[in-house]
């Protein structure tokens, strides 16, 4: 955005912001050896919103030239004041974000198609040639990255890049049952560019064997005993309780809605071993895995402690209900698109790690469940939530035994957290999803194994 | 813009895709604008607007396609776009199932609300949230969000087919949730489509019937212990089943891989005969349904099951030249279930042991069809009545199974502007909960 545009915004005495912001995707996608996807695409332009004494207006646009951009503030300042006249909320101002400066070092990379759909095939040949038995495969690579440029009324200027790769492999078999099982996972990948993680398609082959391994136990699987179990929650799949479970119920905007949280402050909400944290850039020591330094509001980015030894002690902000708490924000208001306003989102949200080994712990139960995949969750404001479960095992007298086939998980978390008794020493991290919420937003999540009681699906 | 002129950008980027040297050549272009509402916590808090365009193009070179879409109508941008789009064509593999539609009859659509009554809308807005304070004020307005959506679309290919859309509507999204001093119940959610800015929300679809819902869900208890029993789908969580039947069972892909439990059924009972699912793009109840499907064929009103017979799958016409079946008629997810001539109390009141579902929360189902989840929103039935709401249900069944199954079908119906639906009673669905240990 030019000088001229940055006047113009800095001038305005309520808080505004003017987001301009690139999605580039490219989405390769090869079903049983034939390009099925071969998808580029690019969306651009900017987004203006407007505080007006408790509402908001906001428009966007395709374009991002000077006029475009005036148009845009213009049209929100309308939007603010149609609803400031209508629906007044007669509140204040918004706590003052602060004037902060930043911008990525490294520039947008472009990635080359034909580079994503040879590295697919060649995948897919690995499959294909040593798996000639199987119903069907399939390989997707995904390289999307979001550019942010960000000017607020009090003087953040920030510019950002949140670039992602991943590869996810499916497979199905036909089981002595007939039916068709399916398994996938995400192979490699994280923040940044596809050559950032991936040069040599072979490097990939001891994860396709693995998975069709699990998928061979899973084609002999069992479905659980429905009910109530004591089960590890491996640490591939526990960042879902941080997020799902616990995370939305403690977004201030969920909160103000009435989640559970509102009436849990301060107290005991799960096993003093449990401590949750919603990570800005940096987690035990190490880059985040979807690093997010200034939001949408231009609040500069810092860790949102929610649990800490079993307690309940904040929850997500935007400026809007960190002013009603009267708490400071730790930049948790982000967009999607240049065509959406800043909602109260996670960034990368994770229990912490506890001190034992996997193998204790699974030893530990005589009667019971290890569940190490799963596709999707979803909880409510009761905390109640759901996860599905895409493969795990029976514990027979502290030994993994036959596979499941799928099934779902529930809880309500405040409940199942109080019977948290281990946590492995590990954190794994998913970095691949997207998280539903108006707005579709990449987030990461993690966590440790977790040995705890929770309510399983079966037949 | 004129439609005349996006016709000539549609038409600009076929030529530039040829040029680049694509064998066929597809464009879809489109403008809009969005005028939303936002309710957070039961209190306005955003007016949103949103002026859009796009261009999506396709290209086909030696059987090999590329796609690309960019959000701009510059003619710069779209050059680089066909070249882009024929580049990656060109590195993609051979597939003789890729296509363009062939030319029928070019036609223009238009359809609903072609202008917006932004104050009307916003006065009936206000006049639903009002209502709901004083009407059940222990319902919180989690999120509304209501929006007046136009679009002009202009669809084109290299087989002289050139369709042109001009629509309009208004759509509103609620997520509610009933509260009591401490106690929360589960989030419920309904989507409603009208051509109406003065419309009465709180008459429509079934707004009503759900608040209510809810707040006798203040009261719910978890279930303990385990049976096999019927499970009354509610309208909303049909759409659950509709859609591992639209996409496991009858879509291009799970057809292609092979993995349709009904890949041999074509023309044989799969459902029970009471069972009827239509594909309805272009009925009356349906608000701007679909003209033309995603690769560019005039959309028709279709049967998936009639009488329990699968009488079509839901095939594009790649899935068709893929497995060498009929294209389906169209693309549309707007469905009916045709209704039954019994009441749901009537239908209730037959079941000995059951679920009344009214939200489903669970895994992606299997591709054969299997599913289990959280039963939410829901209420147990026990000896011909609604005996109480439950919390810390599962459910879990297979869809293939279900729809054999069928124990009745509703008179009533949900009719949302997107799809008429009743609720369906099915047998043999396992209903389980904890130990209360």
């Amino acid at each position: 955005m030019n000088d001229s545009i940055k006047k113009l915004i800095l001038n305005i005495p309520s808080h505004t912001e003017v987001r301009t912001q690139t999605i580039t995707t490219r989405r390769v996608g090869v079903l049983g050896g034939k390009l099925i996807n071969n998808i580029s695409a690019r969306s651009s332009g900017a987004g203006a919103r407007v505080y007006k004494n408790g509402v908001w207006g906001f428009s966007s646009i395709g374009n991002t030239d000077e006029d475009s951009v005036r148009e845009i503030l213009r049209s929100a300042e309308e939007n603010a004041s149609l609803l400031d006249s209508r629906k007044p909320k007669n509140k204040g101002a918004l706590i003052n974000a602060g004037a902060t400066e930043f911008s990525e070092k490294r520039k947008f990379q472009n990635t080359d198609q034909k580079q994503l759909i040879d590295f697919a095939r060649a995948i897919d040949s690995y499959i294909e040639k040593k798996y000639p038995s199987l119903v069907s495969r399939s390989v997707g690579i995904t390289a999307n990255c979001i550019e942010k440029e960000l000017i607020t009324s009090e003087g953040t200027f920030s510019y950002q890049l949140f670039p992602r790769v991943y590869i996810i492999v499916s497979m199905s078999d036909e089981a002595k049952d007939g039916e068709n099982i399916e398994l996938f996972d995400i192979l490699g990948g994280g923040e940044g560019y596809f050559t950032d993680y991936y040069s040599d398609p072979s490097a990939l082959y001891p994860d396709i064997d693995k998975l069709y391994t699990e998928l061979q136990a899973k084609k002999e699987g069992i479905f659980p005993d429905a009910g109530e179990k004591l089960c590890i929650i491996d640490s591939a799949i526990s960042g879902m309780v941080a997020h799902e479970a616990v995370g939305h119920t403690v977004e201030a905007d969920l909160v103000l809605s009435g989640s559970v949280a509102a009436v849990s402050l301060g107290k005991q909400v799960a096993s003093p071993l449990v401590n949750i944290t919603d990570f800005a850039f940096e987690a035990f020591g190490k880059k985040a895995p979807l690093p997010v330094y200034v939001d949408d509001e231009g609040t500069l980015c810092r860790d949102a402690v929610i649990i800490k030894d079993g307690i309940l002690t904040g929850y997500m902000n935007n400026l809007e209900s960190a002013l009603h708490f009267g708490v400071q924000p730790c930049g948790n208001a982000r967009a999607y698109a240049f065509s959406d306003e800043p909602l109260i989102r996670m960034r990368n949200t994770a229990i912490h790690p506890g001190k034992d080994k996997l193998e204790d712990m699974i030893a530990s139960v005589d009667n019971g469940y290890y569940l190490t995949k799963t596709q999707n969750g979803q909880a409510d404001m009761t905390g109640e939530f759901m996860f599905g479960i895409t493969m795990g095992y029976e514990i027979k007298n502290g030994k993994l035994g036959r596979a499941l086939r799928d099934t779902t998980i529930s809880g309500v978390a405040f409940n199942m957290l109080k019977t948290v008794d281990m946590l492995s020493d590990n954190v794994t991290w998913d970095f691949a999803g997207y998280c539903g919420k108006k707005q579709p937003m990449p987030v990461g999540m993690g966590g440790p194994a977790l040995r705890c009681r929770v309510n399983i699906g079966g037949r | 813009m004129e439609m005349e002129k996006l016709k000539e950008i549609a038409l600009y980027a076929l030529d530039r895709l040829k040029e680049e040297g694509a064998d066929e050549a597809q464009s879809s272009v489109s403008e809009g604008r969005t005028e939303e509402f936002n309710v957070d916590a039961g209190e306005f808090s955003l007016i949103r607007s949103v002026f859009s365009s796009s261009i999506s193009l396709k290209a086909i070179k030696d059987r090999k396609k590329g796609s690309t879409a960019i959000n701009s109508l510059q003619k710069n941008e779209i050059d680089e776009a066909a070249r882009e789009c024929v580049k990656a064509a060109i590195s993609g593999t051979k597939d003789e199932g890729v296509c363009i539609a062939e030319k029928e009859t070019n036609l223009d659509f238009k359809d609903g609300a072609l202008s917006c009554s932004k104050e009307k809308f916003f006065d009936s807005i206000i006049k639903f949230t009002e209502d709901v304070k004083r009407e059940y004020p222990q319902i919180m307005l989690e999120q509304l969000i209501a929006n007046y959506s136009y679009g002009k679309h202009v669809f084109a290919n290299s087989n002289g087919v050139l369709f042109s859309e001009e629509d309009g509507s208004y759509s509103i999204s609620v997520s509610y949730s009933a509260h009591d001093g401490e106690k929360t119940t589960s989030f419920n959610y309904f989507d409603i489509e009208t051509l109406d800015p003065e419309a009465d929300i709180m008459e429509l679809g079934m707004t009503r019937v759900m608040f209510e819902r809810a707040i006798a869900e203040l009261n719910a208890e978890p279930f303990y212990g385990k049976f096999v029993g019927t499970a009354v789908l509610s309208p909303m969580c049909l759409t659950e089943l509709i859609s591992v039947i639209a996409g496991s069972f009858c879509g291009d892909i799970a057809l292609i891989e092979g993995t349709s439990p009904w890949k041999n059924s074509l023309g044989k009972k799969v459902a029970s005969d009471n069972f009827t699912l239509s594909v309805i793009p272009n009925d009356d109840r349906i608000i701007c349904g679909e003209n033309i499907t995603a690769e560019g064929y005039k959309s028709e009103n279709y049967d998936i099951i009639k009488d329990g017979v699968l009488n079509s799958f839901c095939l594009t016409q790649y899935g068709a030249n893929r497995t060498g079946l009929k294209r389906a008629a169209s693309t549309s997810g707007c469905v009916e279930v045709k209704a039954g001539n019994e009441s749901l109390n009537e239908i209730i009141s037959k079941i000995e042991k059951g679920i009344l579902v009214c939200r489903f929360s669970g895994g992606e189902p299997a591709s054969n069809g299997d599913f289990s989840g959280v039963a939410k929103n829901s209420f147990l039935i026990e000896n011909g009545k609604i005996s109480h709401p439950l919390t810390e249900t599962m459910i879990s069944g297979n869809f293939a199974d279900m729809v054999k199954k069928v124990e009745g079908i509703s008179s009533e119906t949900l009719q949302d502007g997107s799809c008429v639906l009743p609720y369906a009673a099915f047998g043999g669905v396992t209903v389980s909960g904890g130990t209360g240990a």
